[in-house]
């Protein structure tokens, strides 16, 4: 008896594209806007929590690049906050002429470098947030039938 | 006097400055452990949304997921502690 073939999930490279630059847009687009919201909502919470946790310290490009490689996948507002982090909250080292680093606790500005367990559940929970986007992006590009999508 | 109850002083003992949402670590270093269950919620909150079917019971799949994953890294935290000081010293005593 031959075995049931299934239909290859279609692609939506468009939806991945929007669920990739904010998390949930992909199936919002897709026309499941109550997916998009939970899926938006658990993303985003955990970054945001991983940020409450860690302070902004928890993403940094440079002196995390492998953490920041995950946190990355969710999308532009990690890309933003690491801008804020190496823009707004480093300063420059003299040891290293053209680098920057963390300031001590006497430099401005005013940021406590996160150490720690503070440190490593922030950046998990930053990471992790990535890596349930990537899930979400490859769902949203390649649509299981479960996806409610517009007629 | 309610100057100094700030989030800093109820729940680190090291901490000497007010907490500042997002640019000071949390100072709950004496309760970590506690944040695995917004974690797990926060897992289970997307990864639902991505997998039910249908959102009739999403929620009380979330926090059956989110139970699952606490009591499971519970259970995998007992076992490493079990091997580790129990089993292990027993094998393997450490000389002296």
């Amino acid at each position: 008896m031959p075995s049931p073939t299934r239909e290859p999930a279609p692609f939506e490279p468009l939806a991945g594209i929007l669920a990739l630059a904010l998390p949930g847009a992909g199936h919002a687009f897709l026309g499941d806007l109550r997916r998009g919201v939970h899926i938006g909502a658990g993303v985003l919470g955990l970054f945001i929590a991983g940020l409450l946790v860690g302070g902004i310290d928890v993403v940094d490009s440079k002196e995390d690049r492998l953490w920041f490689a995950g946190q990355a996948l969710v999308g532009p507002i990690a890309l933003g906050v690491d801008y804020v982090h190496q823009s707004q909250f480093k300063v420059p080292d003299a040891a290293r002429p053209g680098q920057k680093r963390s300031p001590s606790p006497d430099e401005n500005p005013k940021i406590h470098k996160s150490i720690g367990r503070m440190n490593e559940l922030g950046m998990l929970f930053c990471t992790v947030a990535g890596m349930l986007n990537l899930i979400a992006v490859l769902d949203a590009a390649f649509p299981g039938p479960h996806v409610r999508r517009r007629a | 006097m309610l100057a100094n109850l700030t989030l800093a002083n109820i729940m680190g003992a090291n901490a000497t400055l007010a907490y500042v949402p997002f640019l000071h670590p949390l100072p709950a270093d004496g309760v970590w452990y506690l944040l695995l269950i917004p974690m797990a919620f926060g897992i289970a909150v997307a990864y639902k949304g991505v997998r039910v079917k249908t959102f009739d019971h999403y929620w009380r799949q979330v926090l059956t997921m989110t139970a699952q994953t606490v009591l499971g890294i519970m259970a995998l935290g007992a076992a490493f502690y079990v091997a580790t000081q129990i089993i292990l010293p027993h094998v393997a005593p450490m000389p002296g």
